[in-house]
């Protein structure tokens, strides 16, 4: 297992997923214009962060939408009070759900690069002993891989970024776009938590995965 | 653990007020862990105490340069630095365990063949106990074992001396002092001077 300064190494690198700058943020402007084009680039960091996130070969694209899951999510709570809580409350869940999920499968995946190294630095007739608990993190990894697969369907299936764009649209209290679509099409909205089946993509994120 | 409701938010005021009133509600949440995180069996606080100062950096890192005055930013820093070492001591607080249960489930399993081979005997044969079945594992299971509990003492004496240093750096009282600080207020004596 990496050591001390190694590791801590490791993971300042791990949090270089640094958070964008927010175009035009002063402390004069009005809390519910912040929330506005902060929660903009917070969700676009979100989803610009799935590319990739279900290989387990490259575990910095699930670190990195994880971080940018607890932003979003740090922010949509800081903004709270200028928001429609009806429409917040529901996305916040989802949100919150979502980054439990990414921190399942997080967890096992830096274990796994820590025992990697620790593997490599025992005696042979400790080795045994440890690829069984890599083989048990392993386990536990690819059994999270497939709740984030599952959950990235959901997401995508609630359409979460049309939700956040009608949550920070003028009027948010009127209806968010995937209910317009529907409404346009003559059809319910897929309300959230529903089962994945159903409507195709509207954003197309989840086929950058 | 729940954040903290904070009170008299304002959607119609300014993002610094507003954010000087959640900042100081989330230092408030950050230190109301000490005492109880410097005994350092208190797990539990300690990893609810690396969720406060999550939320506080956050919350920071998107206010701090846009509404407070630059200590916000060294503290902002700071905050990383102690939710990363927490988030090290939680690391092992959880990995800890696992390892544990592994070695216990397979003592268990040694012990049932160990039973097996004894066939309902009076007394136990030494020989019988050789060869029990995850014998090759239990060096690397107990070099694992060691090696998080070690580590989990490090970490939290380094813990102990980083919030010793904050407190030291009288961060609390720097930080409530940047967040009342308007600094995008102030308008300096060259921009009011007259034009001559």
């Amino acid at each position: 297992m990496i050591g001390g300064a190694e590791r801590r190494k490791w993971r300042d690198t791990a949090v270089m997923a640094k958070a964008r700058p927010i175009p035009g943020l002063t402390g004069r402007m009005s809390y519910s214009d912040a929330a506005t084009a902060t929660i903009a680039v917070r969700s676009d960091e979100l989803f610009d962060h799935a590319a990739g996130v279900l290989d387990v070969t490259n575990i910095e694209a699930v670190h990195a939408m994880r971080v940018a899951t607890r932003r979003l999510r740090s922010v949509l709570e800081f903004y709270e009070p200028c928001l429609e809580s009806e429409q917040l409350e529901p996305i916040l869940i989802q949100v919150c759900e979502l980054a439990d999920v990414l921190g399942q499968r997080r967890d096992p995946d830096v274990e796994l690069e820590a025992l990697a190294g620790f593997a490599a630095a025992a005696s042979e007739a400790e080795r045994p002993g440890i690829e069984r608990f890599i083989d048990r993190t392993s386990e536990q990894q690819q059994q999270a891989n497939a709740e984030l697969a599952q959950m990235l369907e959901q997401v995508e299936a609630d359409d979460l970024r049309g939700r956040l764009a009608a949550l920070i649209a003028p009027s948010s209290a009127a209806e968010s776009p995937a209910e317009s679509e529907a409404a346009a099409e003559g059809e319910a909205p897929n309300p959230p938590g529903a089962a994945a089946g159903a409507p195709p993509a509207k954003s197309g994120w989840l086929r950058r995965r | 653990m729940k954040a903290r409701k904070v009170k008299h938010l304002d959607p119609e005021g300014t993002l610094a007020d507003n954010a000087q009133r959640v900042v100081a509600a989330r230092i408030d949440e950050l230190y109301d862990f000490v005492p109880a995180v410097l005994d350092p069996s208190r797990v539990k606080k300690l990893h609810n105490m690396r969720i406060a100062a999550k939320r506080l950096r956050y919350v920071l890192e998107v206010t701090s340069s846009a509404c407070f005055g630059p200590y916000a930013l060294t503290a902002t820093k700071r905050v990383r630095e102690l939710q990363d070492l927490l988030g090290e001591i939680h690391d092992c607080d959880i990995q800890l365990p696992r390892v544990q249960q592994i070695r216990a489930e397979l003592s268990e399993d040694a012990a049932a063949e160990l039973v097996g081979r004894a066939g309902g005997a009076a007394d136990l044969d030494p020989a019988l106990a050789s060869g029990l079945p995850h014998s090759e594992d239990w060096a690397g299971l107990a070099a694992l074992e060691h090696y998080l509990a070690v580590r989990r003492e490090l970490l939290y004496d380094r813990f102990v001396t980083v919030w010793q240093d904050i407190e030291r750096s009288a961060m609390r009282a720097r930080l409530e002092y940047a967040i009342a600080e308007r600094p995008s207020l102030v308008v300096s004596d060259t921009e009011t001077a007259p034009i001559n």
